[in-house]
């Protein structure tokens, strides 16, 4: 009986190395899995941030070039107010501060004055013609009698 | 208003018996053919088609707003063919309507073998019965005359128009808002249309027994010229002349007047007539000439005006084409030097237009006694004429500038490669442009050259513009150094389809001073601009496109826009860059506009939409020189809107540079004027709508109360 | 004032309702269906559908609750505002060419066209209001046959029980809605066909537009023409426009031939007048062909018109049309 329970306890302790062994097997696994889970996850994230960087340098790359082609407009737009005279050439240097908008409005504002300055020589020519004519009539009038009577 | 109880009472009016009344209505209708038309080219049908043809007619007559009911035709049978005698009796609903379906369909194109021929058919009744109706001529009592000119001395200097709308013509006063009005107006005044004469000086209307001049303040009748069915007018450019054609060769009936004011037996068989407009008497009759000698498969086409006046009214000319010119003396009407100037393969001929220092010049000639002309003054030059034949075997096409009456060759110039040549004046007489198109040597495409003649200048010098285009538009800026052209390479161009609208660019030219060369001044490119109408005061002008079923677009350019500032003088050479004065100064848009015209001062522009081209939104605007609309009215069978011409100003060129000069002081009255007027207008407007508004509000709060009283019952 | 656009018609339109609040518009077609549509953004609610014929025309009850519609399939039918649902058909001999509520909802007026030996014939229906709208009478509370020249439009007066025409020789008219009894009329109102009667807001007033060109604004009491617009097109369609002292007039000759109509494309235009004035005051363009209808929203906000081309274009007004005072300071009483 003494080697049935020596047995027995041979058996238990051969069970229990199986166990712990199996154990550290699956304890093992398991942090292999963990461990594999975090690489994924860093490799993820890690892919995430590369993704964002690029996203990032992306929207940087465009916004860049918005503000440049902006800039771009805006030389090309006071260039033209320039040659149109609605702003001054030394107000070019002040370029950095001045944006798009404030130039479109100046542009705005130098068409509206064109078309203002247009619509008042249209006025002055329109007049100075009706009068003339006018006033040729005006002085014609007698001579016309006299025509008759000649 | 109102009638009570009329059921009953229309009622009884049916069981009226109406017939005895409209038996006599009948009888009075058949004695009045007034609203019966004869349309001759109908296609010659059997009866089997007779529904066909008629539903066809009743539908082309539809298109002009004419309803025609096929009851209403009375179609003529050949019993011996059994077909159609080709023309046909239609009865429209009134006189009017009659004369408006002759000017609306004759000449109409059936399809491409029946064109319409149509005449009233009391017209056709007036000639079967010529002899009955004969007239004794009045012995004519002295009255004195009116001054033919008052017009032009209207304390507020306006203008005159005429307008023919259905038979209705009206002369009207166009000033300000509160000064326009209708001057004159008379229903059935003519029965064709209405010509001023080139000064303005009197109105002509066409009339089935000739023509009549009206003039003067009341618009009294001045004078007949008896030509019946005339149809073309043309005045001498100083008004003592005028010639009439019909397409019905002269007929004397037996019994027909006779006189200096009539037709002879040896005007039979003539079309055209050269009458004296201050005696009335009968120069000289011709028969028409054609064209269409060379290629008598060719259409027959007459040149109109057909007899060509000098600039002082002395000469008269007329070309058989491929054979002469023949120049007849004013007033004998005697050939010239008693026999016609011979050119082989002559087309067309144009007098050279006098300019105002040509007038001045002969003013002061006929002043002083002659002989006693001092050395320094100018002689007056010689009336020219301009004349181009084309090519033929070897010979080079050539452009001939003759002078009469010594008949002198001034210049001549060959061309070569030449299709066609037209001939345009500068209106002062100091330019001649020569249009010539021209074909590549294998004729496949045709360009253009403008050969511009320096008539001025000693030699008279030649100067070529080529272009790679068709011109299809040529136009002198009046007293300027400019003109402007419409050119295309539209491959629809010379097809035109409906719907298509040809694709143009539009060039002004302008003379350089010191090279004495002409230089493109701007081109405006993709349009569809085919028409120029300069401002007869030059420097603005108006580019339209007419005749199209698609675009409509009128626009207002300035061609001195910023020389404006400087002062601009006469023959003035600005500094500035060169074409920089071009400037746009407005658009506008008529639909289906027909006719543009400037008013004489050059401030206003007449667009009109005639009902003889089409019969959509008939009508006439007038806008100011930058494209703003004064008025617009759109009137159903509209036909004619023409401005009174005015003679030259009788200011003299120092009394107008004063006036200029003097600008300032006038200006000031005429502000003066003008702000009274729009306060005036104004006041009086003001006043008109607060009367409407105070009636409508007396009226609505009465009503109000009425209604509320009413429905609560 | 940027149009909104109703794309929900294949052929042309032939009457546009707004209902009292205005935020309903009511259309109905050549192409058999009536839309309705949420007035201030143009999205389809839904559409009425059982007629098998040109739709000529369409009115609403005040309280949006039943609609009426008349149609070249000759019936008359009564619809469930909210669901759709048709509730009664009433079949007549022929076309119905107008109909119209009465102010208290409780009947309609329509009139059926004349053809195959049947006389034009004007019928007011009582509306049965109580239930769901099934149980309505067969038979008209009365009918009578007016003489001489045919209606072509109609409504209830200023008053219950009187029956207000246009006709097709330009003639308009009053007649007891009972007893049939012509009580009043004007033979020369229009010289030619009367296209549209709209009444103002109380009823005392109603513009009429005519094929004759013009548009005339009449006293619903004596007939009397008021206000003559002029224009230079034969006129489809006129409404008045509440608060402002304008009426909307629509039409247009239809262009005679296809090589015409290009230029015109989209130039039919809606055109304002000044009521009191008899001036034009304005126009708006869109349309491609002639315009048939034209309703104002009732606060006259908005309006909308219906052409030949099947659309509907709805105009909400800016600020500036009700702030804009073109002749100053004179400004009529509505």
């Amino acid at each position: 009986s003494e080697r049935k329970a020596l047995q027995v306890r041979r058996a238990i302790v051969a069970r229990r190395r199986e166990l712990l062994s199996e154990l550290s097997v699956r304890k093992e696994k398991e942090e292999a899995s963990r461990r594999a889970e975090a690489s994924r996850r860093e490799k993820d994230e890690e892919a995430k941030r590369a993704l964002e960087d690029i996203r990032r340098k992306e929207q940087d790359r465009i916004r860049n070039e918005i503000a440049s082609i902006k800039a771009e407009e805006a030389k090309k737009l006071a260039a033209n107010l320039i040659k149109v005279g609605g702003i001054k050439a030394v107000d070019l240097d002040q370029m950095d501060n001045v944006n798009t908008d404030d130039l479109m409005k100046i542009h705005v504002a130098q068409l509206e004055k064109e078309k203002k300055e247009l619509s008042e020589r249209m006025r002055i020519i329109s007049k100075r013609m009706d009068h003339t004519e006018r006033a040729y009539r005006k002085e014609e009038r007698p001579l016309v009698a006299e025509d008759y009577e000649r | 208003m109102p009638v009570p109880n009329g059921i009953s009472h229309s009622a009884e009016e049916d069981d009226i018996d109406y017939s005895d009344i409209e038996a006599k209505y009948r009888v009075e209708m058949e004695e009045g053919f007034d609203n019966i038309i004869v349309v001759d080219g109908v296609p010659v049908i059997d009866e089997l088609k007779l529904e066909k043809l008629l539903s066809k007619i009743c539908k082309e007559f539809g298109k002009k707003g004419l309803t025609v009911k096929a009851s209403s035709i009375h179609v003529p049978w050949d019993k011996t063919t059994g077909k159609s005698k080709g023309y046909i009796f239609m009865e429209l609903q009134s006189p009017e309507e009659a004369i408006y379906a002759q000017n609306a369909m004759h000449g109409h194109a059936f399809d491409s073998k029946h064109t319409f021929a149509v005449n009233r058919f009391s017209d056709i009744d007036y000639f079967a019965n010529l002899d009955e109706t004969y007239e004794e001529p009045q012995a004519s009592t002295y009255v004195p005359k009116e001054h033919l000119r008052a017009w032009l001395a209207d304390p507020q200097g306006r203008d005159q128009y005429v307008t023919y709308r259905n038979d209705q013509v009206a002369v009207h006063w166009h000033g300000k808002p509160s000064q326009s009005e209708v001057a004159y107006e008379k229903a059935n005044w003519t029965e064709l249309y209405v010509q001023w004469s080139p000064q303005g000086t009197v109105l002509a209307t066409l009339h089935r027994r000739g023509i009549i001049l009206y003039g003067g303040p009341s618009w009294k009748e001045l004078i007949r010229f008896a030509h019946p069915l005339v149809k073309l007018m043309d005045f001498s450019p100083n008004e003592q002349y005028l010639v009439t054609w019909s397409n019905e060769p002269i007929v004397v009936p037996e019994g027909a007047p006779q006189g200096p004011q009539y037709f002879s037996p040896e005007d039979e068989g003539n079309t055209i007539a050269v009458w004296d407009i201050k005696t009335g008497h009968l120069l000289r009759t011709f028969p028409t000439q054609s064209n269409a000698q060379d290629d008598p498969n060719a259409k027959k086409q007459m040149q109109w005006p057909a007899l060509k006046w000098s600039g002082d009214d002395k000469y008269v000319a007329r070309v058989t084409p491929g054979q002469q010119i023949s120049v007849y003396e004013l007033p004998s009407m005697a050939l010239l030097g008693k026999k016609s100037v011979k050119i082989e393969g002559v087309v067309d001929f144009e007098w050279c237009p006098l300019g105002d220092k040509d007038k001045d010049e002969m003013e002061r000639d006929a002043k002083t006694p002659s002989g006693l002309v001092p050395g320094k003054a100018k002689k007056v030059r010689e009336n020219m004429l301009v004349y181009w034949t084309p090519e033929v075997a070897n010979q080079p096409a050539r452009v001939t500038l003759m002078s009469f009456p010594s008949r002198s060759l001034l210049r001549s110039k060959n061309l070569f490669n030449v299709t066609e040549c037209k001939l345009y004046w500068q209106n002062q007489g100091d330019f001649l442009c020569v249009k010539v198109d021209r074909h590549t040597k294998t004729k496949k495409s045709i360009f253009c050259n403008m050969e511009i003649f320096r008539v001025r200048e000693k030699d008279f010098p030649v100067e070529v513009v080529e272009l790679k285009d068709t011109v299809t538009d040529f136009s002198w800026e009046p007293r300027g150094e400019r003109f402007a052209i419409v050119s295309s390479n539209d491959p629809n161009l010379g097809n035109p389809g409906p719907g298509v609208t040809i694709k143009t660019d539009v060039s002004f030219f302008q003379l350089e001073h010191g090279k004495g060369d002409f230089k493109l001044l701007k081109t405006l490119s993709g349009r569809t601009s085919n028409t120029i109408r300069w401002s007869p005061r030059g420097r603005h002008l108006v580019l339209a496109t007419v005749g199209s079923s698609t675009k409509s677009e009128l626009e207002f350019w300035d061609l001195d826009f910023t020389a404006e500032d400087a002062g601009r003088r006469e023959g003035q050479t600005f500094k500035e860059e060169w074409g920089s004065g071009i400037q746009i100064l407005g658009t506008a848009d008529h639909y289906g506009v027909t006719d543009v015209e400037w008013d004489p001062s050059g401030r206003y522009l007449a667009t009109s939409a005639s009902a003889w081209r089409h019969t959509l939104e008939n009508g006439y605007a007038i806008w100011d020189f930058r494209g703003q609309e004064i008025e617009k009215h759109i009137l159903d069978r509209f036909k004619q809107f023409l401005w009174r011409p005015r003679p030259r100003t009788l200011l003299t060129k120092e009394q107008q540079r004063l006036i200029r000069k003097n600008l300032r002081e006038f200006s000031r009255a005429f502000d003066e004027e003008d702000i009274a007027e729009e306060s005036n207008v104004s006041a009086e407007l003001i006043a008109h709508r607060k009367r409407l508004v105070d009636e409508w509000n007396a009226w609505r709060s009465r009503c109000k109360k009425e209604v509320a009283d009413e429905r609560r019952k | 004032m940027r149009p909104i656009l109703l794309q929900g018609h294949e052929r042309s339109l032939t009457q546009i309702k707004f209902n009292a609040e205005g935020d309903l518009l009511f259309t109905c077609s050549k192409d058999h269906i009536i839309n309705v549509w949420y007035s201030h953004n143009g999205e389809r609610l839904g559409t009425y559908d059982g007629h098998n014929g040109t739709v000529w025309t369409v009115d609403v009850d005040s309280q949006s609750h039943f609609l009426i519609s008349g149609s070249a399939d000759n019936t008359l039918r009564l619809w469930a505002v909210a669901t759709g649902k048709c509730l009664y058909t009433w079949e007549l001999p022929t076309a119905v060419k107008r109909v119209a509520f009465s102010e208290d909802d409780d009947q309609v007026v329509c009139i059926t066209e004349q053809r195959m030996g049947h006389q034009g014939a004007i019928r007011i229906f009582d509306i049965n209001r109580e239930g769901d709208g099934t149980d309505q009478s067969e038979e008209p509370s009365s009918m009578f046959n007016p003489v001489g020249s045919k209606p072509t439009v109609c409504t209830f007066a200023h008053t219950p029980g009187m029956i207000l025409t246009g006709h097709e020789s330009g003639k308009v008219a009053l007649f007891d809605a009972k007893t049939g009894e012509e009580v009043n009329n004007n033979e020369r109102a229009h010289m030619d066909v009367v296209t549209d009667l709209q009444l103002s807001p109380d009823r005392s007033y109603f513009i009429t537009s005519s094929k004759d060109k013009t548009a005339r604004i009449h006293d619903t009491r004596t007939l009397a023409v008021l206000k003559t617009l002029q224009t230079e097109t034969p006129l489809n369609s006129a409404a008045i426009a509440p608060n402002r002292p304008y009426v909307l007039l629509g039409g247009g000759q239809e262009a005679m031939s296809v090589t015409t109509t290009s230029l015109r494309q989209g130039k039919f235009e809606t055109r304002f007048w000044h009521k009191v004035f008899e001036e034009e005051v304005g126009r708006v363009k869109g349309h491609f062909g002639p315009i048939n209808t034209i309703a104002v929203h009732p606060s006259g906000k908005t309006y909308a018109s219906g052409g030949e081309d099947g659309f509907v274009r709805v105009h909400h007004f800016d600020e500036s049309y009700f702030k804009a005072k073109p002749y100053g300071d004179i400004e009529p009483e509505d």
